[in-house]
């Protein structure tokens, strides 16, 4: 089934609701503060968990003293990995990550302990009186410290976690073709995520079961983990996502840990224990944005063709592996940008550090791929004294295309006209020379990015959802993809509400509870909407089916003259033949037609060789083009970014005013990652673990952004053509910022952040 | 989340009442605001076993000119400095307040407290400065005014006895052609601390710089003057070339270090940017 063609399936030529602005039914309750969150459903006088963590960065554990903490009045118990039972093994990728250390310790605020206390004042007592015994082992503390001959070893089988490589071509010959070259080495450090509701879990024992309420990114992720753990079935535990308040990746991989330190001390307990992170513990010790180091040389020839592209990535794990496969494997496979280029060579590894591990994280390696690429594309311009966005338009991927893997894409890619859509939009041609007003510049800048997306390689990607059409009429949802902010679960009750023709604001969604959720895979790889709203299309068009038959029935109709909308359904050809959807739902029940639907979507497989590093990578690409202009002051080295022109190839946008929020707070976060963030360690340690120095962009520092346009090249294996949005959006505006630099100073810029002291200081040596 | 430690909490009406708390009780800490205390209680740096309110002491709860000088009541708040008449007579004050945290925080934040705090990124600290603040302080026994600048005993550090307490700030109403600027560099548009701040005050005599008076805030262990600079301005025309000189000047009078806010070679280097901003709007106003 081509489901980007579902609207003539359904014989309409018009929509009724997808690809209009339509007020989320959630909006109201998170405006006026009502929305609840996981640590709003904590009863007073619940019992307390606070994780004890390592307080050095590696080290042996030789002892682990209890006695004193024990004794603190209020203290219900200290747990640690000798008490597990299930497993005490939780690697994501590789199997490097105990659940609780009781042999070694691999940065500071690695789990040692789980204590539980009726109140804080308590947990805090208990805190400081457990003593723990190290022998220290000597830190590695950056990427080059790591794969040093003599380096201590972070883990058994080295410093080493993953390697990648693709040869594609011959990048040799490619450059040998070429009549400009250029190269350059770029830094990407780590990020957090700054969701405004922290890590939080709360867990509710019965003798052989567990409830957990919980923030994170996945309910069958974390149901796995817990069940891990605690070496259970899946069905002795139940997770209830709550709300969430922001993601970003950050709580796909830390959601299973918090849920599981809750659900595995409230069992061992007896009582429900809540758990819930405070700011200086989600900044210190979660999972951050990889660092990733991006050596990168490409060259092209006069014609303005790019001739090869040589890549060599050093990802930094931190402690341990997390998702850093998969992480390398997205910087690999998108080495090329959004461009078609005949030879690539790309090299890349994953190493340890004794430091705080790197996770998901919007944009997934595509952030500090892209800001290379194309750092390199405007390199590549310049030198060959093209315009970039012309030198952009003769290299860009186009229908039939092959990417950096060699994946052909024959439909859905839209990145030329995003390209050009913004060029005119900015009016880009009148805006070649920089712009003096006294001490300030203004420069204008372009990015480009791709992302694939949901899964990469040949992993299964599938997706599940259910809707019961109630007695009266009312419409209940259920899906495992998440509210985290974003909305996806809103844009699939459009998707039903267009097919079986209901008001979206009748369409209860329901919170994910794996009890009665089906699995519908993570809220990860921005295919919440895409593999999510297909399920729910699916669904929805069962039921459709079961409401048209009962219709059918009741006006002595053949189904074909029956179509649902606007609450009713009734006889295209004579429309006063008509029945409310309430009236139709009691009919149903009463006649037999089966009220309930439930939907399960399997993508398309592909077959990817890790070997070779060719192959289809992913079903699909999100496109996205920006251009910035940006002012540098160039006595006081302040950036400020003032516009944005962001275009983008969504496939369709179920609802464009969800697309210009994704697009609005991407602007917003990745300014945050050029400009401003910075996570400061010193030995390990994080400096900087709360809002009042790691320094995020607030409302005021938000540029001017100008309408979103939204090109929509429809994706046939995607309910309507949707394809995902929220990455996509945040990996352009890096380099945009960068190059805008670029052209407002002549400075080029390497690493990231780029801060006023360091602009300050690159022009003050450009002027020696 | 960290708890705060436990304290007793004393709401005293009354300055004396207030005073003969400090004087009687063991470790207590006056509160006004909270925006720099409560963070401070938070992170443990500071566990006090009483705290003393004094936002139900009515009789310091004001701004009003009296006798030549703008008073300033213990307990007046950010915004209403903000709003007040100091707007037309210490710009760089209002300038400074208006930026400090966000509107919640300057509804509760106290010019007292900020100063009181002792950071030496103070932003209302380098304003009052150059208008030549006095500080009142008393105790059960003692009144006693001293200059701004002896308020400050080092970084998060005031001068203040355990039984003392600051009633009023004030300042001289300027003479007709003086005025005063403060600007500052963050790390973001709002909600920041400042990563080096200045103010300027000057009387214009005609183009002539009658006085001028320079402050400075993240430069040093505490907000400070830089007297050399100011002579140098005293009786001059402000032309282009004093304000370089100027400029160059101040980066020797400064003692800025590099923490996670920024380096000590680019605080030094601002110090001449916003001294030559501040001034330049100091004399723009004092048109």
């Amino acid at each position: 089934m081509e489901y980007d063609k579902i609207l003539e399936i359904l014989g309409r030529k018009e929509f009724l609701v997808v690809g209009k602005n339509v007020t989320r039914t959630d909006a109201l309750d998170k405006v006026l503060g009502k929305a609840r969150y996981t640590a709003d459903y904590v009863p007073r006088g619940t019992v307390l968990l606070k994780v004890y963590r390592s307080t050095i960065p590696h080290g042996l554990i030789k002892r682990i003293e209890l006695d004193e903490a024990l004794k603190v009045p209020g203290v219900e118990g200290i747990y640690t990995g000798a008490d597990v039972t299930g497993n005490n093994q939780i690697g994501y990728a590789l199997p490097d990550q105990p659940f609780l250390n009781d042999v070694k310790v691999h940065y500071v605020g690695d789990p040692i302990a789980l204590i539980c206390a009726r109140d804080e004042y308590a947990l805090e007592a208990a805190f400081d009186r457990i003593h723990v015994e190290y022998e220290e082992l000597p830190p590695v503390l950056d990427v080059d410290a790591s794969l040093a001959e003599d380096a201590p070893k972070v883990h058994e089988g080295g410093n080493m976690a993953v390697t990648t490589r693709i040869r594609k071509g011959d990048a040799e010959k490619g450059f040998s073709e070429a009549d400009v070259e250029v190269s350059d080495t770029y830094w990407s450090p780590y990020q957090d995520h700054m969701y405004i509701e922290t890590e939080a879990a709360y867990a509710v024992p019965e003798r052989d079961k567990v409830t957990v309420i919980c923030n994170g990114q996945s309910p069958f992720l974390i149901r796995e983990k817990v069940a891990h753990v605690m070496g259970w079935d899946l069905n002795k535990v139940r997770i209830i996502q709550a709300l969430t308040g922001g993601g970003f990746g950050g709580k796909d991989d830390q959601g299973p840990l918090v849920a599981a330190y809750a659900a595995f001390a409230a069992h061992k307990l007896g009582k429900p224990v809540a758990h819930v992170w405070s700011r200086d513990e989600s900044l210190c010790y979660s999972n951050k944005r990889f660092p990733a180091r991006i050596k990168y040389r490409s060259s092209a020839n006069r014609a303005g063709k790019v001739t090869g592209i040589e890549v060599d990535i050093t990802l930094e794990c931190g402690a341990y592996a997390n998702r850093s496969p998969f992480w390398l494997w997205r910087q690999t496979a998108h080495a090329a940008g959004p461009y078609e280029v005949d030879n690539c060579s790309i090299d890349g590894r994953a190493v340890y550090t004794t430091k705080v591990y790197g996770g998901s994280f919007r944009g997934f390696g595509d952030l500090a791929l892209h800001y290379a690429a194309e750092s390199q594309m405007d390199k590549l311009a310049y030198e060959l004294g093209m315009d970039p966005i012309d030198f952009r338009l003769r290299n860009v991927l186009v229908e039939g295309g092959r990417t950096t893997c060699d994946q052909v894409l024959d439909h859905s890619v839209g990145i030329k006209e995003c390209l050009e859509a913004v060029r005119d939009a900015s009016d880009w041609a009148s805006h070649r020379q920089p712009v003096w007003n006294g001490s300030k510049v203004r420069g204008y800048g372009v990015g480009l990015a791709y992302h694939g997306i949901s899964t990469s390689r040949s992993t299964p990607d599938w997706s599940g959802a259910s809707l019961i059409m109630n007695q009266d009429g009312s419409v209940t949802y259920r899906t495992g993809i998440v509210e985290i902010g974003q909305g996806s679960p809103f844009g699939h009750a459009k998707i039903v509400a267009e097919i079986i023709g209901v008001d979206p604001a009748n369409i209860r969604i329901e919170l994910p509870d794996t009890d009665s959720t089906l699995n519908a895979k993570p809220t990860h790889g921005s295919r919440g909407l895409m593999m999510g709203g297909t399920a729910a299309a699916k669904a929805a068009l069962k039921l459709r089916e079961n409401m048209v038959a009962c219709a059918s029935e009741l006006f002595e109709l053949a189904s074909e003259r029956i179509d649902l909308a606007e609450g009713r359904a009734f006889d295209k050809e004579n429309p006063e033949t008509s029945i409310s959807i309430r009236e139709l739902a009691e009919e149903m029940y009463a006649r037999g037609y089966d009220p309930a639907a439930y939907g399960f979507f399997r993508a398309p497989e592909r077959f990817f060789d890790p070997a070779t590093g060719l192959g289809v990578n992913y079903s699909v690409y999100t496109f996205a083009a920006t251009v910035a202009e940006v002012e540098v002051d160039t006595e006081t080295g302040e950036t400020t970014l003032l516009r944005v022109w962001p275009a983008m190839d969504c496939g369709k946008a179920i609802d464009p005013m969800m697309v210009e929020g994704q697009i609005e707070g991407a602007v917003s976060q990745g300014m945050g990652m050029v400009l401003m963030e910075n996570m400061e360690l010193k030995g390990g340690r994080v400096l900087n673990p709360g809002f009042k120095d790691y320094v995020v962009p607030s409302s005021v520092d938000t540029p001017q952004i100008e309408p979103v346009i939204i090109i929509e090249k429809p994706y046939r294996h995607a309910a309507f053509g949707a394809k995902g949005v929220g990455e996509p959006a945040i990996i352009s505006v890096v380099p945009t910022i960068t190059n805008a630099i670029y052209h407002a100073t002549g400075l080029r810029f390497n690493e990231l952040p780029v801060r006023p002291w360091t602009i300050h200081k690159a022009l003050k040596e450009a002027k020696r | 989340m960290k708890p705060l430690p436990r304290f007793q909490y004393h709401a005293p009406t009354t300055v004396d009442e207030a005073l003969l708390l400090l004087t009687t009780l063991d470790q207590a800490k006056l509160f006004t605001g909270g925006t720099d205390l409560v963070p401070l209680l938070r992170e443990a740096a500071c566990s006090p076993s009483h705290l003393v309110d004094l936002n139900k002491v009515a009789e310091l709860n004001y701004i009003r000119e009296d006798s030549g000088f703008i008073c300033i009541g213990a307990t007046a708040t950010l915004t209403n400095v903000a709003v007040s008449l100091i707007a037309s007579v210490a710009p760089a004050l209002v300038d400074a307040v208006s930026r400090i945290g966000s509107p919640q925080i300057r509804n509760r934040a106290t010019i007292t407290g900020n100063l009181c705090n002792a950071s030496p990124a103070a932003d209302s600290a380098p304003p009052l400065l150059v208008h030549e603040a006095e500080v009142t302080i008393k105790s059960l026994d003692d009144t006693r005014i001293i200059p701004l600048d002896d308020l400050f005993a080092g970084p998060k550090l005031n001068s203040l006895e355990p039984d003392e307490l600051v009633t009023e700030i004030r300042f001289p109403v300027p003479p007709q052609g003086a005025a005063s600027s403060y600007k500052r560099i963050g790390r973001r548009k709002a909600f920041t601390l400042s990563v080096v701040s200045a103010a300027a005050y000057v009387e214009m005599n005609g183009g002539e710089v009658k006085e001028a008076r320079l402050a400075f805030g993240s430069v040093a262990e505490t907000p400070i003057r830089t007297p050399d600079v100011e002579v140098m301005l005293r009786g001059e025309i402000l032309t282009d070339g004093l304000l370089v000189e100027a400029a160059e000047a101040v980066k020797c009078s400064v003692a800025p270090i590099t923490d996670v806010r920024g380096t000590a070679e680019y605080r030094r280097d601002m110090c001449g940017v916003l001294l030559k901003r501040a001034l330049s709007e100091a004399v723009e106003r004092a048109r």
